[in-house]
């Protein structure tokens, strides 16, 4: 209880340490890049003096520390800040020459929250086709290692890693969903919208797991204590359970947690092919359209997923095996 | 974990092959698998393709043939050998088009796996080598690296400054050197406890003599064997980079704009973006099928995997 308690707290700092390090990173990449946020928000016909008067009170001639300070002020009391360019009811205002046109702004939590579910639906759909592809080809290939399963395995993961994720969400919406009309994409309408993106995600995702599965069965196959299983007498299903799969469990779950920036990744790119309303399409036109509050929030976010994940990945990982230690 | 050469060469029969390095042995290994044959064959015919055809034939993969758009593949009705893949809305070769973006898309990826193996190869050689607070430092580095989806810092960096093959190959580079960082860290971690580095130690050798002489050329090289799958991972990204916009820029054919281009006639030509990309997905089946049995040969000849 002790060591649990003490892992929780080192995790947590080292995670903090970790999401202040992201948030920072991101902040000064995005206050060194070229063009004006205050000239954003006040649009192109507004006079160089109101624009250099609204950036002095949106803080933006302050030095880089003293401008992340007060984010971070902020950020630590809830409030992420405002969009730029999006307006409360969701429309897009740009070039208002209201002072107060930041007071109609979205917030970015709201923004977040709102396309969070939709991002969300989409991973769980996507881990869902992605188990139901690789859990039976990677046992089957791990139990008969150097047999035809094994082969199928190494030939088919080396195939879906090889479909770039952007084409193959073109030629799906382009046969399933234009020429015969099978699943909607495109957009968001109801459940059906998600198949699509999701299969892709899935495709994506499969060969890792797959593969990983595949070698950490058969290495299990091959412990003493599986043999030892077989001579104690145990049926066949308690050894695979309990043994094989139980040990094969904890590499998986460990690259899980790696992977989880990766199938982050693959969500912004294959939720903008597919005008899929999730965060990575708030996150692509916030970076294109120089959103920096929303962009800021995003990578805050998902640096906040990685450690949490991680950590749930830990703690599972010594639940399964309690050999590994904290 | 690395086992060291000497219990890997005795566990070895004691025939030929305990006289061979490991790396010659990782090689012959992952040569006696057929899918490392089949993918070497694909990848060659293609680079080869890629590196003559261009001057045998008489068309351009840039120039601007009116008369031609919209010629579909040759197994089509109306396709000729001419244009074997088909030709795009303004009349061009897409398989010259295609080759050409194959020569960018390998230029490109492999001098940014390149880059990033060196750059996060030397983080990982000294976190492990200093280990304390300089290691703490740069692993929590690494891992806000790792958080954020460099698609969003790629995006980032590339709408802002103008993309060309150089900015690409390092935002590119950016991505997966924090995989290399780690792997160097973790095997540098045991290395620097064997005798030769506490020996050179003794012996007052310098701590950058002992880092980039004696460990990195017994550590790096079988973490080197895994960075063939990172060419193939690169050259999607250059591509993804491409479709969105912000990859090298048109006129310059690459996978990425070939197939946004054809993205909008799909409906009357489909082929524009849809043979371009079972081009791509040749040439990286043929990277993955090579990396692939690399990798396991490796795990087989030095056991376990890192």
């Amino acid at each position: 209880m002790v060591s649990l308690i003490s892992f929780l707290v080192r995790r947590i700092l080292q995670g903090a340490l970790i999401i202040l390090l992201v948030s920072f990173g991101i902040f000064a990449v995005l206050r060194l890049v070229p063009g004006d946020p205050a000239r954003l928000v006040l649009g192109p016909m507004a006079s160089d003096q109101v624009v250099e008067v609204a950036a002095r009170e949106m803080g933006l001639r302050d030095p880089i520390p003293v401008q992340y300070v007060h984010w971070l002020g902020a950020a630590l009391h809830g409030d992420m800040g405002q969009s730029y360019i999006r307006a409360i009811n969701g429309s897009q205002v740009t070039g208002s020459h209201d002072e107060f046109a930041q007071a109609g702004k979205a917030h970015v939590l709201d923004l977040i929250g709102g396309a969070l579910p939709y991002t969300l639906q989409l991973a769980a759909l996507a881990l869902l086709f992605a188990a139901i592809i690789a859990i039976p080809l990677g046992i089957a290939g791990g139990m008969r290692s150097g047999q035809w399963p094994d082969k199928l395995v190494l030939y088919l993961g080396s195939a879906f890693v090889s479909i770039p994720n952007f084409w193959l969400s073109v030629v799906l919406a382009l046969v399933v969903t234009a020429q015969f009309h099978l699943i909607p994409s495109i957009g968001y309408q109801g459940f059906s919208y998600t198949i699509l993106p999701a299969f892709v995600i899935a495709i994506e995702m499969s060969p890792i797991f797959m593969r990983s599965l595949s070698s950490s069965v058969s290495g299990a196959r091959q412990r003493s204590f599986v043999s030892l299983a077989e001579i104690r007498g145990l049926s066949r299903w308690r050894i695979f359970f309990g043994h094989i799969l139980r040990n094969a469990a904890v590499p998986v779950l460990n690259l899980f947690g790696v992977q989880i920036g990766a199938l982050l990744g693959g969500i912004l790119i294959v939720e903008f092919i597919f005008n899929y309303p999730g965060l990575g399409l708030l996150t692509v036109q916030a970076v294109l359209q120089r959103d920096f509050p929303v962009i800021q929030g995003v990578a805050v976010l998902s640096a906040v997923l990685f450690v949490v994940i991680n950590i749930l990945v830990d703690l599972v990982s010594t639940w399964i095996d309690p050999r590994l230690d904290f | 974990m690395l086992i060291d050469t000497i219990t890997v060469a005795a566990a070895v029969p004691a025939d030929k092959t305990a006289a061979v390095s490991p790396g010659r042995r990782i090689w012959r290994a992952a040569y006696a698998e057929p899918q490392f044959r089949v993918g070497l064959v694909l990848i060659l015919i293609l680079i080869i393709t890629a590196l003559i055809y261009p001057y045998l034939t008489p068309l351009s993969a840039t120039k601007i043939a009116v008369l031609e758009r919209f010629k579909p593949p040759f197994f089509l009705s109306g396709g000729t050998w001419l244009h074997p893949l088909g030709t795009d809305q303004l009349g061009r070769d897409l398989f010259l088009r295609s080759l050409i973006g194959l020569q960018n898309a390998l230029l490109i990826s492999m001098s940014a796996v390149i880059i990033m193996f060196v750059f996060g190869a030397a983080i990982g050689l000294f976190s492990g080598y200093y280990g304390g607070w300089i290691d703490t430092v740069l692993m929590r580095i690494t891992d806000a690296q790792l958080a954020v989806p460099v698609i969003i810092l790629a995006i980032t960096i590339l709408t802002v400054r103008r993309p060309t093959v150089e900015t690409v190959t390092l935002v590119l580079a950016l991505s997966g050197w924090p995989a290399y960082a780690r792997v160097t860290r973790s095997v540098t971690l045991s290395e620097r406890q064997r005798e030769y580095v506490r020996g050179a130690k003794i012996l007052g050798a310098s701590d950058l003599r002992i880092i980039f002489q004696l460990i990195a050329p017994n550590v790096l090289p079988p973490i080197a064997f895994v960075a063939v799958l990172d060419i193939a991972r690169m050259m999607i990204f250059e591509a993804i980079l491409g479709f969105i916009g912000i990859g090298v820029q048109p006129p310059t054919p690459t996978f990425g704009n070939i197939i946004a281009d054809g993205q909008k006639y799909l409906i009357n030509a489909w082929w524009v973006a849809t043979m371009p990309g079972a081009f791509l997905f040749a040439a990286l089946l043929g990277i993955n099928l090579i990396g692939t049995s690399v990798e396991q040969a490796r795990n087989k000849v030095l056991g376990g995997t890192i």
